[in-house]
């Protein structure tokens, strides 16, 4: 599935396998702000590539880019200029939690769940089966009944997560999916990640968390400023630098 | 076609639910139970101030619930970024609008169907025989307001909501007299004015012509096949300014 022209368009599902699970290739986007339609560039010529099956971390400070390149990647927004990519056949193969997540305030859990599962046609029998199993690994069932008004942060993110994988996505795209979480929260949000490594999916996640970025991601990426400026393994930043907050500080401020 | 119906069912169970519609409802049918006492102060006409003042009550608190709904619809699913969650599935806009409206004309329909029972049990009541005619009108309400409705849903797409519903409410008061308006300027022979009031019979919906309030109290006889005919011309307009809202809606960036 491609965005903008520069793209290929998606390939036969044989061929899914050995594409990148994403591939941004100098991606531009530009918008009007303001009365006067003040042109701002967000993205400056952003280049990365995400492999199929790993886990892999978009780092940088805040208004870096991060959430508009996934945007882009799931047609939210359009690039101005340069391609993006995903090793998938179509939306329907890629889950998406977005920033601080909000659901519909008079839904349950259990509710929203099925409705998210709707929007990918399955019938009523595997739906029921999946909003089951997702409410059982994001340990939610017993607020399932529970209307999401009255869900705490760390219970909005964790049905965010899972309707993220309602369609059993082979690309996860996570936006930051540790924040607002209590200890176990996070511990929990990090065993689904592993899980889904484990089932060959391939998950992208912005976080400012480091320590996570460094247990989960085999590889990372830096923006900056509209820019990739560093992608690697978490090993080779690991050689430069003690910690990979002390890494990110040097690569950022260089 | 799936999508669209959970959407819908979605729409309808979040509107249905939301504390300010019922607070709106019971508000309206303690005017409609007010309409006794006008009533019994105008000399020997209970039953048709009833029925007069019982229908403006539903009418005006109908076009509350309608143009204030409609508005936030829309545009609450952007602010609170519930969009990113819909459009990062396999979701086509046109589904997302068609379902939006669906949903709330369920909403709506319990709605008028829950004052209008109400307003025609109190008549019966008042006349000691029941009137269809009564429901007749609630149903030619709806109709109007289903116009009203779509309108606007396609001002939530182009601006704010506070605007989409004051716009709203400026669509039904001119669509409620451009027909008298448009026979006013023939008589003045001026065409400029002439014109003027032809465009804007020609763009607004003509909801006087499906009014049938002035039949149902007796001051009119209805003629049922040109009230068919508007009521099909209603819908059409329904169908194209929801593709026009479609078509605003596909534009859009998130």
């Amino acid at each position: 599935m491609a965005q903008n022209g520069q793209g290929t368009g998606s390939g036969a599902a044989t061929g899914a396998q050995s594409r990148p699970a994403v591939s941004v290739s100098d991606l531009h986007k530009t918008v009007a702000v303001g009365f006067l339609r003040r042109k701002v560039a967000i993205l400056n010529g952003v280049d990365l590539v995400v492999n199929q099956n790993e886990v892999f971390g978009l780092l940088g400070p805040n208004g870096a880019g991060k959430t508009t390149t996934v945007k882009v990647a799931l047609g939210l927004m359009r690039p101005s200029s340069g391609s993006i990519e995903l090793g998938v056949e179509g939306l329907g193969r890629v889950g998406y939690l977005p920033e601080n997540p909000y659901f519909y305030d008079y839904l349950s859990g259990r509710e929203f769940l099925g409705f998210c599962a709707r929007l990918f046609g399955d019938d009523a029998a595997t739906q029921h089966e999946r909003v089951e199993a997702l409410l059982e690994e994001v340990s939610l069932v017993d607020a399932a009944d529970t209307h999401l008004r009255k869900y705490s942060k760390g219970m909005l993110q964790r049905i965010g997560i899972a309707q993220a994988l309602i369609n059993d996505p082979e690309l996860v795209l996570l936006d930051e999916p540790m924040t607002g979480l209590d200890p176990v929260g996070r511990v929990e949000v990090k065993r689904i990640i592993e899980r889904l490594h484990e089932r060959g999916k391939t998950v992208l996640f912005n976080s400012h968390i480091l320590s996570d970025v460094h247990e989960l991601c085999s590889r990372i990426a830096i923006m900056c400023k509209g820019r990739v400026i560093w992608t690697g393994s978490v090993d080779e930043a690991l050689a430069e630098a003690e910690t990979l907050e002390d890494f990110f500080m040097q690569v950022v401020q260089a | 076609m799936r999508q669209v119906r959970a959407i819908a069912i979605n729409t309808f169970k979040e509107t249905i639910r939301d504390r300010v519609l019922a607070v709106i409802v019971i508000f309206a049918l303690v005017m409609i139970v007010g309409g006794l006492w006008l009533g019994s102060i105008s000399l020997g006409e209970q039953g048709r101030m009833m029925k007069d003042f019982g229908l403006a009550t539903v009418t005006g608190f109908g076009l509350i619930v309608a143009v204030f709904i409609a508005a936030g619809l829309v545009h609450k699913e952007v602010e609170k970024r519930t969009i990113f969650v819909i459009f990062s599935k396999p979701v086509s806009r046109s589904a997302f609008i068609a379902g939006k409206f669906l949903g709330l004309c369920g909403t709506m329909a319990v709605v008028l169907a829950g004052m209008g029972l109400f307003l025609f049990a109190l008549v019966g009541i008042l006349d000691g025989h029941v009137s269809g005619m009564v429901l007749l009108a609630v149903l030619m309400v709806y109709v109007q307001l289903l116009a009203i409705m779509a309108v606007t849903i396609f001002f939530s797409t182009l601006g704010s909501a506070i605007l989409a519903s004051v716009l709203g409410i400026c669509v039904f008061i001119a669509g409620q007299l451009s027909q008298n308006v448009l026979s006013l300027t023939r008589l003045g022979k001026n065409p400029l004015t002439e014109a003027l009031s032809w465009v804007i019979y020609t763009i607004v919906p003509n909801l006087s012509a499906v009014d049938v309030k002035a039949g149902v109290v007796g001051e009119q006889t209805l003629a049922w096949g040109q009230i068919g005919l508007w009521t099909v011309y209603l819908l059409a307009y329904v169908v194209v300014v929801l593709a026009l809202a479609a078509l605003v809606f596909r534009r859009k960036e998130f």
